[in-house]
């Protein structure tokens, strides 16, 4: 236990954070904060507000989340792994209380808890609570111990919170938590069959799902709405249409800041919030796109750089899930904005408009780099389960 | 597998991902840009048609209105404005709003579609149009226009000239500027000038944000309004000529006839111009226009065939009023009646038109005919044939033609006569679905019989008792009024064949002429002055002799009683005519005759599928039962003719009894003397 220490010492002493993981993300932040001026702007002018309000709130939740980053990378990783326990039944505790009456109501769904200055969305804070426990759990598996028994251990841990978020309804976070459980599963160990099998369950039950009317009709409408693309292009499909409209009318090199027609006359809905990227696309054309899924390409594979190095198996896990979780993200919303995939409602890390969201992926990148900062460069040095 | 390459394996997905992503978003942006574009571009422009005002319709001073245009102010839904969710509570606050049950506003909705635009119930006052302006919020998409609605002060009066507008069919959608929202003209000139009254839409165009909201102007085209018609119609003795029917109804009605409808057309026969035209029953144009009409008071007005101008659409045997047209083709080409066997030393030398009528004809491998006057009217010359209405001598002369077809005559002389004289064939008038009448003759009657129509008999070829029927306007003959006033103001004018007209001119809003409809000559027939002579000369003995057929009605025709003469009446000619229909016509098994398409709620239905169009009313040829239709044709004045009255009381007894009577008042109207209520003249040609 001493040499360990001592080397925890050491490593502290002579290393830095990820420069390059912390200049994609301030590259993105900032873009993302001029894309929400340019998509709020006209609406503010139109319901005669300020035409910076949305985009000063934006510069505020950035500053707390930078204060949340770098408090999360002071933190150690050991130490968040004794944590994490304790942030799980912490979220789980927010998940019920925005079910109860203190829960808010916006748009017709039950996500947040007023603070007074700004509203916190539990689901949020969940998404990292879930990636620790679930390091937690499988910190100790290999390969060879990897039984159905903790996979169903693992399956209940994302199960939960995800169950309460879908109640909400917010059922695009509780598919990232599916998302995220089976990348991480996979990453401690679990054999492609196993895989295979999960996914096929998960299929079934989705069919299930759809069958049996669990999930809410506009649910369904969404999730196969984009199937059907101009059958109803006045309802369900609005949004996407609106969307792949203002992305295609960029072109290659965009209409500019500014410039764009969709953008200016605001309609895509919900555009500085989960169709962020429509405005990206209209307004900065294809390259501008590419560059930031580019980025976003660079932040993974540091996020995965990091889990390569990390110096236990709780930290590597910890960090491919945030890889699994941010690349899901991505996916997720700029498909969906480019109507390959469902609406689901996933914003856009760093980029699109929100508190909670911005804090709780400040927190991610925050612990990714605790562990970069604590990493075993030599493999020997890490401590793997046999 | 070693974490490491697990972690890969997790980043390769994450590329993999990533990838299609870029794939996805080349295809959008540089592939199909010019799709996108375009969408993005259509959707932020809105154009909204401004309905191009509809042009007046006046009467011949250019005075009174016939129809017009005014404001009305009316909800309209923009489908595209409202929100899918919340359809429904619109729907419920409209139906409290209009009183309109929330099901037909559903209906509406479904019938007009996603993203339609469209007016909503009936007119609204100004305080509920401020009301749903106000509160927006409940009535999401919905505005207040004022939308232009088709007016007739007149109401029914001269409804079948003016015609009425309604939902455009098939073939009115191909037209410029004509969209399923709109009204066009569907009958009477409404129809006919339909492209000059309708005017040319404009239409803004506007720069919107995704609610609607509009953002700026970037063009706006004003419509252009339609032109005004003027009709060639005299209101003032329009509206007399239709009082005049009435009354002429409610005689044959005293009579016990069964009396459906009745029709007049008075024509200027110096140029083709209609100064009244009636046909009653009649409609309130308006009521197609407000949409006032229900479906009961539909049926009931298409029963009674309201929706006809029978001036034009009604095809009549025209009986004895047909005379008039032998009686000048025989002056003409000196056509002298065949004398029977026994009254051969005839001597004609003083006379060559003399004729004995012992009330019977009877000829080798004809059936005995018989005069409506059983007795028959003894020695008669053309003059007198026409005056008592001799229906042997006709029937004569028409033997005369056939016996000497292809010697002295063409087979069909008679036929090619009254062709001619514009029958058998629309008179062009500018109003729609006119009938064109038959004029039978050899081909007509093998056609029908080849193909087996039940129109003729079944055996035996085209005869001589064929013509025969025709001479006495009887048999397959139909005629319109239209035609006959035509007819009979060509023989008194010298031989000119007008065109008939309704429309004078066509003005635009500055008042410019932009269409003026001028006389139209159809043909000029020859005709020599002593027959145009003495045709008036008989014309008016039919009147005013002592053996006249319309004497009796015509009596009493001077206000001045000391007036012995009665020099208006000297001016006055006409002719009567019953249209027999004798049930033994082996033509006429009603079965046989194919029914038009009468059924009305086939009607409504076409109309609201836009299909109304295909609907040209029933071809009338009353030939189902055996009643009487009472005509009168006649001219005034006859030193100098200006007016052709034509007057047909559609079962309504004979001709002398009520048709001369009602023709007696117009004339009395007409001459400028005292009209006097009518009463039942001499019952003839029974």
């Amino acid at each position: 236990m001493r040499t360990m220490n001592s080397v925890e010492l050491k490593a502290r002493a002579s290393v830095k954070p990820d420069v390059v993981l912390l200049i994609v993300v301030a590259a993105l932040t900032a873009l993302g904060i001029i894309m929400i001026f340019t998509a709020s702007a006209p609406r503010l002018e139109t319901a005669g507000g300020s035409r910076s309000a949305q985009m000063v709130r934006q510069i505020i939740y950035v500053g707390f989340g930078v204060v949340v980053m770098f408090v999360a990378t002071s933190i150690s990783d050991r130490t968040w792994q004794s944590l994490a326990p304790v942030v799980y039944v912490t979220a789980l505790l927010l998940l019920l209380a925005v079910l109860s009456p203190v829960g808010a109501i916006r748009q017709g769904a039950q996500r947040w808890i007023s603070l007074g200055i700004m509203d916190l969305q539990p689901s949020e804070v969940a998404k990292p609570a879930v990636v620790m426990a679930l390091a937690v759990l499988l910190a100790p598996m290999t390969e060879a111990t990897m039984r159905w028994l903790r996979i169903a251990k693992a399956l209940a841990i994302a199960a939960v919170p995800a169950a309460l978020v879908f109640v909400q309804p917010d059922l695009g976070t509780a598919l990232v938590f599916g998302f995220v459980t089976v990348a991480m599963l996979f990453v401690a160990g679990t054999s492609v069959r196993q895989i295979v099998f999960l996914l096929v369950v998960g299929l079934i039950a989705v069919l299930a799902a759809l069958e049996l009317g669990v999930l809410h009709e506009y649910q369904v409408a969404r999730l196969t709405g984009f199937l059907n693309s101009d059958e109803h292009a006045l309802s369900y499909n609005y949004n996407q249409n609106q969307s792949q409209i203002a992305i295609g009318s960029g072109g290659l090199f965009g209409q500019g800041l500014f410039e764009g027609t969709q953008t200016n006359l605001a309609f895509v809905p919900s555009q500085s919030t989960d169709f962020i990227f429509t405005a990206i696309g209209e307004q900065l054309g294809f390259v501008g796109g590419a560059l930031v899924i580019g980025l976003f390409g660079v932040m993974i594979w540091r996020i995965l750089r990091v889990a390569s190095q990390a110096r236990d198996r709780f930290a590597q896990l910890t960090a491919a899930g945030i890889a699994a979780m941010l690349a899901f993200h991505v996916f997720v919303n700029v498909g969906m904005t480019l109507g390959i995939l469902p609406v689901t409602g996933i914003p856009l890390p760093f980029i699109s408009y929100g508190g909670s969201f911005y804090m709780s992926m400040g927190l991610c990148v925050g612990v990714v780099n605790s562990i970069w900062m604590r990493r075993a460069r030599v493999p020997g040095q890490r401590q793997m389960p046999e | 597998m070693k974490t490491g390459l697990r972690l890969a394996a997790l980043g390769g997905l994450v590329a993999l991902m990533f990838s299609l992503l870029l794939l996805r978003m080349w295809v959008l942006t540089v592939t199909d840009l010019e799709v996108a574009l375009e969408t993005a571009e259509s959707q932020q422009i809105r154009t909204v048609v401004i309905e191009a005002p509809r042009g007046d319709i006046f009467d011949r001073e250019g005075k009174e209105i016939m129809a017009g245009t005014v404001a009305s102010l009316r909800v309209i839904v923009d489908r595209k404005l409202v929100p899918l969710e919340q359809e429904e509570g619109l729907i419920q606050n409209l139906s409290a709003l209009l009183g309109i049950p929330a099901v037909e506003i559903q209906a509406e909705f479904t019938a007009r579609g996603s993203g339609a635009r469209f007016p909503l119930g009936d007119e609204i006052d100004e305080a509920t149009g401020v009301f749903v302006l106000e509160n927006n919020e409940r009535f999401p998409g919905v505005t207040v226009e004022a939308v232009p609605v088709r007016v007739y002060p007149l109401g029914e009066t001269a409804a079948h000239v003016v015609g009425y507008i309604g939902a455009p069919g098939e073939e009115d959608l191909t037209r410029p500027y004509i969209s399923l929202a709109d009204r066009v003209g569907k009958f009477g000139v409404e129809r006919y000038y339909d492209r000059l009254l309708r005017g040319t839409p404009g239409a803004v165009t506007y720069r919107v944000n995704a609610r609607g909201n509009i953002l700026g102007v970037i063009e706006e085209i004003p419509p252009q309004p339609g032109g005004s018609l003027v009709t060639t119609i005299d209101l003032d003795l329009q509206r007399f000529v239709e009082n005049t029917l009435l009354s002429a109804i409610a005689l044959a009605r005293q009579d016990g006839e069964p009396v459906k409808r009745a029709s007049a057309v008075v024509l200027d026969v110096t140029d083709g111009s209609v100064l009244a035209m009636a046909s009653l029953p009649s409609f309130d144009p308006a009521v197609f226009s407000d949409g006032r009409l229900t479906e009961l008071e539909w049926i009931a007005l298409s029963e009674k065939a309201a929706f006809n101008n029978f001036a034009i659409q009604g095809a009549y045997p025209p009986g004895s009023s047909f005379k008039t047209i032998v009686y000048a083709l025989a002056a003409e080409k000196k056509i002298y009646p065949v004398l029977q066997e026994e009254y051969q030393d005839l001597d004609r030398s003083q006379d060559p038109t003399l004729f004995f009528s012992d009330g019977e004809l009877r000829f080798p491998s004809t059936p005995v005919l018989r005069d409506w006057k059983r007795k028959g009217h003894g020695l008669v010359n053309l003059s007198e044939s026409l005056r008592q209405s001799v229906n042997t001598y006709y029937w004569s002369i028409a033997l005369q033609i056939w016996l000497n077809r292809g010697v002295g005559y063409e087979e069909d002389e008679l036929q090619l006569w009254a062709r001619q004289l514009g029958l058998g064939e629309p008179t062009g008038i500018d109003l729609p679905f006119e009938q064109a009448g038959l004029v039978p003759d050899r081909e007509w009657f093998q056609y029908n019989q080849q193909n087996q129509t039940g129109l003729v008999r079944a055996e035996g070829g085209w005869a001589g008792g064929d013509v025969m029927n025709i001479a006495t306007g009887q048999g397959a003959l139909t005629v319109t009024p239209l035609q006959m006033a035509v007819a009979y103001g060509a023989l008194l004018n010298g031989g000119t064949v007008w065109q008939p007209r309704v429309a004078e001119s066509v003005r635009d809003s500055e008042n410019n002429v932009i269409f003026t409809n001028l006389p139209s000559i159809i043909r000029k027939i020859e005709l020599s002055e002593e027959t145009v002579a003495q045709l008036r000369a008989d014309l008016n003995g039919v009147v005013n002799g002592v053996t006249g057929t319309a004497r009796p009605a015509f009596a009493g025709f001077c206000d001045d009683e000391r007036d012995f003469e009665c020099a208006a009446l000297q001016d006055v000619g006409g002719k009567t005519g019953t249209a027999e229909i004798v049930q033994e016509r082996e033509a006429t098994d009603p079965a046989d005759i194919p029914e038009p398409n009468q059924d009305p709620y086939d009607y409504i239905l076409r109309q609201a599928e836009g299909r109304g169009d295909e609907y040209y009313g029933p071809e009338i040829v009353e030939a189902q039962q055996a009643v009487d239709t009472a005509w009168f044709v006649g001219v005034a004045p006859l030193s100098d003719p200006r007016w052709a009255v034509a007057i047909v009381i559609d079962q309504g007894g004979s001709g002398g009894r009520v048709a001369a009577p009602a023709a007696r008042r117009v004339f009395q109207y007409l001459m400028g003397e005292d009209p006097d209520p009518l009463r039942p003249g001499a019952d003839t040609e029974r």
